[in-house]
């Protein structure tokens, strides 16, 4: 009963191996991630599937939302006025 | 000040060559600022009001208009900076990199693509090159290929464990990004936050396709396992 139960579970941990490394690829391409007949069995595979999907999903959504500091443009300006720029109006 | 006043000083600073001196290096390599459409196009090419005027303008020399392109576009230029570098003086001296290197190339730009587009090329260049000339901090781009233990099959997680989806806020995940090594930060934001193809990111960064791949992954995965400690450590009473 004991080898039985360990057998299940390195065969379970070998599944979730196999399947863990072929996820790069699996993500890259839409040839059925969710129809992977690995997750319909473990719970845990099915979690990090959805979580992965979670986090890509809500990157695609980070917007620019970071202002430089007002130094940076008075930087500019100040390189744009030295000799040799080619701006025809003053700053 | 506002923006558009007048300061004699100070010049452009030099802080780019007075950086600590980098332990490891990853090779890049620029892209060409007019090459094909990709996504972020798709996603963040939005007309601008005056946009167009102010090119134009701009590229006759027009000092006005290419402060109104500065202010058009500086958050996200300098927001590609923050996120690729994680470091805020280094995305101020980039955003004026990227500005300067804008005015002496805008004349070139001749539509084939949007302006916006263009210009976050060119961002992505100069923060290239910068990466180039002075190398990843902390970690290269072959360290954090090197298969980690953490990176096997995980049995301990599943239902016990709060789920992200709807826990996570963006400053959390902002700050997460943030918190990644170099190698996993920079092809996390080209390809999840920014919407190049992995094509696009190993010719940037002179690795294969797969390994882009695998390298993006592995970024998902640890700022998986940061997430979930935030989700777990806010649950706790």
């Amino acid at each position: 009963m004991t080898d039985s139960r360990a057998t299940t579970q390195h065969e379970s941990n070998t599944d979730c191996h196999s399947f863990q490394a072929s996820l790069p690829e699996l993500f890259e391409t839409d040839a059925g991630l969710h129809e992977q007949p690995h997750l319909a069995t473990c719970a845990a595979c099915t979690a990090l599937v959805r979580d992965l999907e979670y986090i890509a999903a809500q990157a695609k959504l980070l917007l620019p939302m970071h202002d430089p500091s007002p130094a940076v443009w008075e930087n500019i300006q100040s390189a744009l006025v030295k000799p040799g720029s080619r701006s025809k109006r003053s700053l | 000040m506002p923006v558009g006043d007048k300061k004699p000083e100070p010049r452009m600073k030099s802080r780019l060559h007075t950086e600590e001196a980098p332990r490891s290096r990853v090779v890049v390599q620029p892209l060409s600022t007019e090459a094909r459409p990709h996504k972020p196009q798709q996603r963040r090419n939005a007309p601008i009001d005056g946009e167009l005027e102010a090119i134009a303008l701009a590229q006759q020399g027009d000092a006005q208009a290419f402060e109104t392109l500065y202010n058009l576009h500086k958050r996200r230029v300098y927001s590609l900076c923050l996120r690729m570098l994680s470091n805020v003086s280094e995305a101020e001296d980039l955003t004026q990199v990227a500005f300067m290197q804008l005015h002496r190339k805008i004349e070139t730009f001749r539509g084939d693509s949007a302006f916006s587009t263009w210009l976050h090329r060119m961002t992505v260049n100069v923060v290239l090159m910068h990466l180039r000339k002075n190398g990843l901090q902390l970690v290269s781009l072959e360290e954090v290929m090197e298969p980690a233990q953490d990176d096997g099959p995980r049995k301990d997680f599943g239902a016990r464990d709060r789920v992200l989806a709807g826990a996570v806020d963006r400053v959390t995940l902002e700050r997460a990004v943030e918190d990644l090594p170099p190698g996993y930060r920079m092809v996390f934001v080209l390809h999840d936050i920014e919407g190049y193809e992995h094509n696009e990111i190993a010719t940037m960064l002179r690795c294969s396709v797969g390994n882009c791949k695998s390298q993006l992954h592995k970024a998902r995965m640890r700022l998986r396992e940061q997430l979930r400690n935030v989700v777990l450590t806010e649950a706790r009473p």
